[in-house]
């Protein structure tokens, strides 16, 4: 009797098994990379729905709480007194701040991070901001450089793109910085993980519908108000944890902060954000 | 491997969890004798220092905690407005805002708001003492749950009356939020 | 990491006399509740969180807030005054290990 139990469970067990399996290979689309590793071929996706569609959507799930919130009080904005500190604060064996180049306050950075990411020569990739004062802590201030995800490296990425707060962002695909640029649109659009997701799946074509209790956004303006408060992390983060946070519920691999592939996809993803204000910090569910 | 060990059978489930709330029991009336440190997993840990007394993991139930509060006097559902989200993705920041139309003169005040959350240990969240110099019988907080629940704000006017609203959030780990 | 009781205060730009106006306050706190654990350690984290903060208008005690551990991290609060006079603002926040942090404001109604 309790064998039979043992049994009728395994049964129902393979049976949603398999139709949780059937469900993703319904996504599975036309042409696909089967093959993770390879640079893949860019599937053909289309939106579901028009962006005004996915506008109402949005407005009428979130509305305008977290615009609101973030007027109100928004966590995040102490990492940005703190990032300016840190700015003007001299570090490492040259005793230099980043003042000492960039002038008090960093001001002379203003309107910098409209640019970025972009390519650089010396590292022959992407140069994304957190990346360029890690290198500028390294080279230029014989610093220790700061460990990705950490208050102060937050707070001075934040700082320094809150310095071009209310300009478009407006960054460069042509030249050096293109194949880069295609290499990250290839990774947006790679099938991964043991639930064959691609980031394009949901941002491009399910965008507007839910998964479970998140609406999924559209893409076009994910990168704007990056780093961000989030009310579901409890703490400000940067867009590249949020990639590692989708990347974990896709049943996918991470790869380490600043990998050469989440560089490409910030690139991608900030080309399509083109025209947009910068406004940081951001606060979000 | 017996068949015993691995059997799902009610019976069994309820022995086991019998025994189980009997062990607990015997935690917290062992944990009792323990000078420092109140509740089951209190007794379990060993010392724990004053501070961690206050936080200790009793449940209270929301109807022993508003009677407690206000006795039994009834508590009217109009003059309160309570915005809070529909679905929190993270129970520790979730936001509500409680307003109200109710005056603030000097004879006739609302002079404390309540907030409770049916379903955390402790339902009681937060509490706000007002004068007239408020203008305002409102107040804004992101407070913690435990679960979904109800959040109920409750508004004790200067001559005594309840008027409250409440609200069910609830609380996820949600979908695709990393 | 943000040191604990840095505070930010947002009112109204222009305030006139006799307007109710919300006060907006943000204050670093962890506002441990006590169940967590280390997660290298595993021993349960302390409970430390603030329990009482009290509003003063010029010399009165207007308003007073009971907190427990189920206000969130980084506790933001809103609530209201009547701007009837020029007077300071001075906000106080009591954690229960005895930490008390204050800011003061300027309340000046045109």
């Amino acid at each position: 009797m309790i064998k039979k139990n043992n049994l009728l469970k395994t049964f129902v067990f393979a049976a949603a098994l398999l139709v949780g399996m059937g469900t993703s290979s319904f996504w599975a689309g036309k042409a696909i990379a089967a093959d993770s590793k390879d640079a893949g071929t860019i599937e053909d996706l289309t939106p579901s729905m028009s962006y005004a569609e996915y506008q109402k959507r949005y407005e009428a799930y979130y509305g305008d709480a977290t615009a609101q919130m973030a007027e109100e009080g928004n966590p995040a904005d102490f990492l940005l007194d703190d990032g300016k500190d840190l700015a003007n604060k001299v570090v490492g064996s040259k005793g230099k701040s980043c003042a000492s180049c960039h002038g008090k306050d960093a001001l002379k950075l203003k309107g910098v991070a409209t640019g970025y990411p972009k390519y650089n020569a010396a590292l022959g990739g992407i140069m994304t901001i957190p990346l360029q004062i890690n290198t500028c802590l390294k080279q230029a201030m014989g610093a220790k450089p700061l460990k990705y995800e950490s208050y102060d490296q937050l707070a001075l990425t934040m700082y320094v793109k809150s310095l071009s707060n209310g300009m478009p962002i407006k960054v460069s695909i042509d030249g050096p910085a293109q194949p880069f640029y295609k290499k990250g649109e290839a990774a947006y659009y790679k099938r991964q993980g043991q639930l064959n997701f691609s980031c394009a799946i949901c941002h491009v074509q399910y965008a507007g519908y839910k998964a479970r209790s998140n609406l999924i956004s559209n893409n076009k303006h994910h990168v704007d108000h990056w780093p961000s408060y989030r009310l579901k992390w409890g703490k400000t983060g940067s867009l590249q944890r949020r990639f590692r946070g989708c990347l974990k519920n896709m049943r996918a691999k991470r790869q380490p902060y600043q990998s050469e592939e989440y560089r490409n996809m910030e690139l991608y993803l900030t080309y399509i954000n083109n025209g947009d204000l910068i406004q940081v910090p951001g606060m979000r569910m | 491997m017996k068949d015993n060990e691995f059997s799902n059978s009610r019976r069994d489930f309820l022995k086991r969890t019998g025994l189980a709330s009997l062990g607990l029991l015997s935690c917290s009336a062992l944990s009792a004798a323990i000078p420092s440190g109140n509740g089951r997993l209190g007794g379990l840990l060993g010392a724990l220092g004053p501070d961690e007394a206050q936080a200790a993991p009793e449940i209270i139930d929301i109807k022993d905690k508003l009677r407690t509060t206000f006795g039994s006097r009834k508590v009217e559902m109009s003059h309160v407005d309570m915005k809070t989200p529909i679905i929190a993705e993270n129970g520790a920041v979730v936001p509500i805002k409680i307003s109200s139309d109710l005056p603030m003169n000097s004879g006739d005040y609302v002079k404390r708001i309540y907030i409770f959350a049916d379903k955390n240990h402790n339902p009681f969240i937060a509490s706000m003492d007002l004068t007239p110099a408020n203008g305002k019988a409102a107040l804004a907080l992101r407070i913690k749950m435990r679960q979904t629940s109800q959040v109920r704000a409750i508004l004790e006017t200067s001559n005594g009356k309840l008027y409250g609203s409440t609200k069910t959030v609830k609380v996820t780990i949600g979908g695709c939020g990393g | 990491m943000p040191r604990i009781g840095k505070i930010k205060i947002r009112v109204p730009r222009s305030i006139h006399k006799g307007e109710v106006i919300a006060i907006k306050t943000l204050i670093t706190h962890p506002m441990e509740t006590g169940f967590r654990k280390d997660k290298k350690t595993k021993k349960k984290i302390p409970a430390f969180y603030i329990s009482d903060v009290s509003m003063y208008y010029g010399d009165t005690l207007i308003s007073r807030a009971d907190w427990t551990i189920a206000v969130s991290t980084n506790p933001f609060m809103t609530f209201y005054v009547k701007a009837d006079k020029t007077a300071p603002l001075k906000i106080v926040w009591k954690d229960i290990r005895g930490g008390v942090y204050e800011k003061t404001i300027q309340i000046k109604p045109q």
